[in-house]
Parts: C-alpha cells; structure tokens; sequence
C-alpha cells in the first residue's frame, strides 16, 4: 500500500533518516496525493517545535549535584573552593580598612561622574574624547550613542566627533567591557593594536594591553567579527561564550619580516597567531572569569605567576618584583576581592 | 550527528583538561532530557533528580575512559535507563518493568501561530492522539523527535529492531496526520451545508 510506505518514509525524512533513493521515492508519492499536502506541512512544522527547557532549572539542579559531589567526597577540581582569600585571616582586618576602600571607591566615582560629566556638559565638540584610567582605578563611561564601556585600570578609549555618523568606531589599550546597543546600520568598531573588532550590538570584552603577551576577545552574548592587522581578509567570527586569543608577539614580528620583504606574500598559518577557547564559567555561580573585573573581583585559573603579577600592577597600581625566578612560571589559581593589598604581599 | 559530535568534543575536554566549564555545558545540554527519561520511568521528580546526578557523577569519575565511545549520547541514555531500573526494582521491589508501562510525556506538541496554519481545535485533537498511542510507540516518537536520538540508538536502548522502530514511528504520524485530514473532510461538510 502506498499509504504505508507513505508515512515510513515521511517519518524518515524528518528524523533524517532516509537515504536519497527513499527520499525520491516519497518525493514521488507526494506527487500522486496533492490531497496529503495539507497534513505534510503541518507535521512538518510540528516536527520543528523543541520541547521548552528550563535553563534555569537545569542550573539549580547542576547546584544540587555539585553539592552532591562534594558530600559523597568525588574531587572536583581545586576551584572554587581554593582561592587565596579563604586562607588570609580576613576576620582581623581592621575595620578602618573597610572604610578606607569604602571612601576610595566613593571618591573614585565622584571624581569620575564629575569628570563625564563636565565632559558631557562642555559645549565644544572635541576633535577626540579620550577617557583613561590610572593603575589601580576603574570606570564607567556612556557614550553617545546610550553603549556602555567600563574601563579597567591603567586602560584608555578614545573616540571622535564623527562617531555614531556613520559608524562608531573607537579605539582601545587595555581592557574594556562593552555593552554595545544594536544599530544595524552603524556598525560598532573597536581599534586596538593588533586586531579590529566589528559588532552589531551585543556584549564582550577585550583585553589588549601593549604590555601583554595576548589580545584577548570574549564574546558573552551577540556575535562579533575579528580582523588581524594586517590580515584583513581573514575574518574570524566568534560565537557567545567564546574568547579570542591573539599572539601579539607574532603579529609584530610579522611587521618586521613584512616590512623586510617588502610586502612580500606571507602564507603563515593562521591557526599560529590565533586560538579559539572557551570562556572560563566558574562554576558556583557561572561567572565568566574574563569579565568578573567588573563586579570588582580578580579572578585567575591556573595562570602564571608573572601574569598575575602584571595584573596585579594594574589592578592595584603597585610594582612587583619576583625574587626567585623559580616563582616566575608557577600556575596559580584564585579570586580576589577588591581591597588594599595585605601588608604581607607589599616587598 | 552533530549532538554527538558536540558532546565528544565536550567530553574530551572534561578528559584532557579536567574542564569544569566544559563539564556544566554537558550537564546543561543532557539534564532536561535525561531527568525526563529517568522520569519516564521512577514517576518521581526526585528519584529521576539523583539519576541523573549519578549519571554526571559516573561521567566525571570516569572522564579518561569516554574518548573511544561511538555514541556518547546513547551511553547516557542507557545508563540513566539502567540505574533508574535498579532504583525501581529497590524502591518498588517490582522486577522488570517493562517500557509499556513507562509514562513519557511529550512537551512539543504546541502551537505556533507564525508557523502552523492549524486551529486550535485540530492541535487538540494532536495532542489527543499523541497521548492515545500506545506507550511504547509514544517513547520512541518522544525519543526520536524531542530528543533527537537516531533510530539506531533508540533500536540499541529498548532492545528492538530497527525496522520496528520505523513502523512506530509511522504508526505515531499517521495518526497525527489523520487529525488533520479529518477535519478538512469536516471543514468541507461544514461549507457544504451552509450553501444547501
């Protein structure tokens, strides 16, 4: 019966399960049936439909077993559960240190509204906007178009007056997070040193300090497009939760042999400049440690000594000298909160 | 297979890196189908709950050792369906309960005003006969279609043929389909009618 073999080989189609011979056959039968149409696009469409999940069920749950790890004593890893400030006696800190870094951060804001805000009041429009941050301070700016960037310390974005006219182009050293707000028609372009990043409207962070072995790009949410300098035809898209890691070291020494060779052809593989990694979730409450800076927290897994110690210099504006070079290569793994450094870090 | 593929590449880096991020994304992707299979199963919220907890915890103790594994996916599936049955032969002290009398529900059975030219009235009547199938033909069309399993992995995981897994599921969509010529015959009486 051709009714039978009918819905064997429909349901095959949609499973994709049927081979090209059965799918010209079913092809075939629908032809003989117009009168099936009907029910063939709608079962079709049905098909479509996902069952709804729950995510946020599903991370109560991941919070239930992780727990459940831990009372049937399964080792989950070293992180969240060693970080350096667990082991600090945090009860003796004295309570004039918390008003110390209550009054800081009060008068880090002031000083930056009144700077934006005497910015935004002056009447000349600029040739350039230039907003930066020292070592050791932090901030918030809008820009005209309502996209918000928070600066981390020791950075610097700059921007013109012909921004938001036909496109938003701005150019960063350091590290900002961007919450671009979408508008299709003016694309948002981020400058750093090493590399061009296109959006639309969506929220990542990019790290790209000159002093620093990498630029790094992490994608939250929204997708971006990533040029290289001097490669600007290899564009590399980045999906949510993905970061970006791009060799600076290389691309300057690209520079050099470029501009020795004249221009000369270079083939070199991208895959040596560039990787593609996942963001790092820490899993207690599924915080991007790229972009966990802007709630005030450092956090580091399983990174170099000496890179945290660079970071350090900038997050606390203080300088850090490695005694033992031994010390300069060993991994660590931690979550700071913000607060003055503890008399035992200072040399 | 592009689901298997993702949950190897998952799985291999939960293997070489002891990657946590990578170990939450699996756990996220898997939950809500696995809890609904053990759930099929223990009738327990709960109990289907701690499954699905030991199946993570299985895959992480043993997280060196999934790299050869052809189909992950169904690996889960099968554990889940094994320790659900252990629980139940305990809890219960029932023996072999068999898939007939697992209790499956389907949640994607809904309307979609942008996509489907239906009325309310006839995605009633599908739901309807999604709930009239017989309970192992609406497993295996939950399987197939909500879960996304090929039907070589749901022949593997019920311990049935392939071909028996075909007839199902065209036995699951001609019944469905049935609703829906039914009621453009009944459509068209009703017109008749007005114009007699």
């Amino acid at each position: 019966m051709s009714q039978e073999k009918f819905w064997i080989l429909f349901s095959k189609k949609l499973a994709g399960e049927a081979g090209a011979e059965e799918l010209n056959e079913l092809e075939a039968l629908i032809l003989q049936h117009p009168e099936w149409q009907y029910a063939i696009q709608n079962i079709e469409e049905l098909w479509k439909n996902h069952p709804h999940t729950d995510s946020i069920h599903a991370e109560d749950a991941y919070l239930l077993h992780l727990h459940r790890m831990e009372d049937l004593n399964i080792p989950f890893g070293q992180f969240p559960t060693l970080s350096i400030e667990t082991k600090r006696p945090v009860r003796k800190m004295k309570w004039y240190w918390a008003a110390a870094i209550l009054l800081l951060v009060a008068g880090s804001w002031w000083g930056i509204r009144k700077m934006t805000a005497s910015k935004t009041e002056a009447p000349i429009a600029r040739a350039v906007n230039e907003i930066t941050t020292r070592p050791g301070s932090k901030s918030k700016v809008e820009l005209p178009d309502g996209t918000m960037v928070w600066l981390n310390a020791g950075s610097k974005l700059t921007y013109d007056k012909n921004y938001g006219l036909e496109l938003r182009e701005v150019t960063l050293t350091g590290e900002g997070y961007f919450d671009v707000v979408k508008n299709k028609n003016k694309p948002f372009i981020i400058h750093t040193s090493s590399i061009n990043i296109k959006v639309l409207g969506t929220v990542f962070n990019v790290k790209a300090y000159p002093q620093d072995k990498h630029t790094e790009t992490s994608l939250i949410r929204g997708s971006i497009e990533v040029t290289i300098k001097n490669r600007p035809n290899d564009k590399i898209i980045l999906s949510p939760s993905e970061k970006l890691v791009v060799e600076n070291d290389e691309i300057i020494e690209k520079d050099k042999q470029a501009a020795h060779h004249e221009g000369a052809a270079q083939p070199t593989d991208l895959s040596a400049l560039v990787s593609v990694n996942k963001l790092k979730y820490i899993s207690a409450d599924s915080v991007v440690a790229e972009t966990a800076w802007i709630n005030n927290r450092l956090i580091f897994r399983d990174e170099a000594f000496s890179d945290l110690a660079l970071r350090m210099e900038r997050w606390y504006d203080v300088q850090m000298e490695i005694g033992d070079p031994a010390l300069q290569n060993k991994r660590v793994t931690g979550i700071f909160r913000e607060r003055p450094l503890n008399r035992r870090w200072k040399p | 297979m592009p689901e298997n593929e993702q949950i190897k590449r998952l799985l291999s880096l939960i293997a070489l890196n002891d990657d946590q991020g990578a170990y939450k994304e699996l756990f996220m992707l898997l939950h809500p189908r696995l809890k609904q299979f053990a759930y099929s199963i223990l009738k327990s919220n709960e109990e289907a709950e701690e499954i699905v907890s030991d199946v993570f915890v299985k895959i992480w103790e043993k997280r060196t050792q999934f790299s050869h594994i052809e189909s992950p996916r169904l690996y889960f599936y099968t554990i889940t369906k094994n320790l659900s049955l252990t629980r139940i032969t305990k809890l219960k002290r029932q023996v072999n309960i068999a898939p007939e009398d697992w209790l499956v529900q389907l949640d994607s059975i809904y309307f979609d005003p942008e996509q489907l030219i239906i009325t309310e009235e006839i995605l009633r009547q599908i739901r309807q006969a999604v709930n009239d199938l017989p309970p192992r033909c609406r497993l295996i069309f939950k399987l197939i279609k909500d879960d996304g399993l090929k039907y070589k992995e749901v022949a593997e995981l019920l311990h049935l043929s392939i071909k028996t897994v075909e007839a199902q599921m065209a036995i699951a969509l001609r019944r469905i389909g049935k609703c829906m010529q039914l009621d453009i015959r009944r459509s068209h009486q009703v017109e008749n009618q007005k114009k007699s």
